[in-house]
């Protein structure tokens, strides 16, 4: 198989305020910012960031009983802290070091850098709105019954 | 399992009840489980779909920082796009027959994709397109007055 995930997925993130978030992920995260779309009132209306060829959005908070009748849009700080998605991201090596520079950029880490049962190593932050990121890095590949055996979980490739 | 690759970026979506949203996905998206993690009580813990090349993974709310918009109000914090080769129009009817709720209906959008957006039983907000007409951004500044397409910061 070829390249995975390019663009069948895309998520959307929400902030209070892109431009500083854009900003933020570039220096904490080591995300490339690759669209930026602004209104004639210079307001960043919709961008774009890329991660290992993977692409993501990220836009404001909105609401539009016109355009998308009862939804609404909102970055966790607005809501207490709550989140509806998070992102995972895999990292092909230095999870370690890219925890660190998301440390000193400001990041919070909730769950340091460690190894789990499904052969990955994994660490967790919050960004600075509030939404959770989870970082991995394979370091054995499992099969299914490996994972099973390893956790006492059952896992299936069926409901 | 044939090799395992893995996307550089996948979604997490919560939901109050992960069993109704993996055969919900299933039967209004088409999306296929490939793996469903259960908990020794019979709840799923994790659980990834796939769609093409794309993947996402389903999981239950579990505390404060991590809630199905039908906990909160019906906000979303985050949001999929869905890109789709062909027949949007047929995956939006099958989507509003197994009860999606129409948010936007198909339409052609200045940037050369057709999109519809819908709200699934717990209120995640999923808009799905089919690109028409690859257009550069310089195409998409001319047939959008007033706004201005960059690459960079």
């Amino acid at each position: 198989m070829a390249e995975v995930g390019q663009g069948v997925f895309t998520p959307q993130v929400f902030y209070r305020d892109p431009l500083a978030a854009l900003h933020w992920l570039e220096a904490a995260f080591g995300f490339e910012t690759s669209l930026v779309v602004t209104g004639e009132d210079g307001a960043v209306g919709h961008a774009a960031m890329t991660y290992e060829g993977s692409e993501f959005d990220i836009g404001g908070e909105w609401a539009s009983p016109e355009l998308i009748a009862e939804a609404a849009m909102k970055s966790p700080v607005s809501l207490g802290g709550a989140g509806t998605q998070f992102v995972r991201v895999n990292l092909k090596a230095g999870l370690d070091a890219h925890c660190e520079r998301a440390r000193a950029a400001g990041a919070r880490i909730t769950q340091e850098p460690t190894d789990q049962f499904y052969g990955a190593r994994v660490y967790r932050a919050l960004d600075l709105e509030g939404h959770v990121w989870t970082f991995q890095q394979v370091i054995a590949e499992l099969s299914l019954d490996d994972m099973a055996k390893a956790s006492g979980l059952s896992l299936r490739t069926k409901l | 399992m044939s090799e395992v690759v893995r996307p550089s970026l996948s979604s997490g979506v919560y939901y109050r009840d992960p069993r109704a949203a993996l055969k919900w996905l299933e039967e209004a998206f088409g999306f296929e489980p490939v793996m469903v993690v259960t908990n020794e009580d019979g709840t799923i813990g994790h659980s990834e779909m796939r769609f093409g090349d794309g993947m996402i993974m389903v999981g239950r709310e579990w505390d404060d920082r991590h809630k199905s918009p039908a906990s909160i109000g019906g906000v979303n914090t985050q949001a999929i796009h869905v890109l789709v080769q062909a027949d949007i129009d047929a995956c939006f009817e099958r989507a509003k027959d197994r009860g999606a709720v129409v948010l936007r209906e198909p339409a052609d959008q200045f940037y050369g994709e057709r999109t519809f957006m819908v709200a699934d039983p717990e209120g995640h907000v999923w808009s799905f397109g089919q690109t028409l007409r690859p257009m550069s951004h310089a195409e998409m500044e001319k047939a959008a007055p007033g706004v201005t397409i960059r690459e960079r910061l």
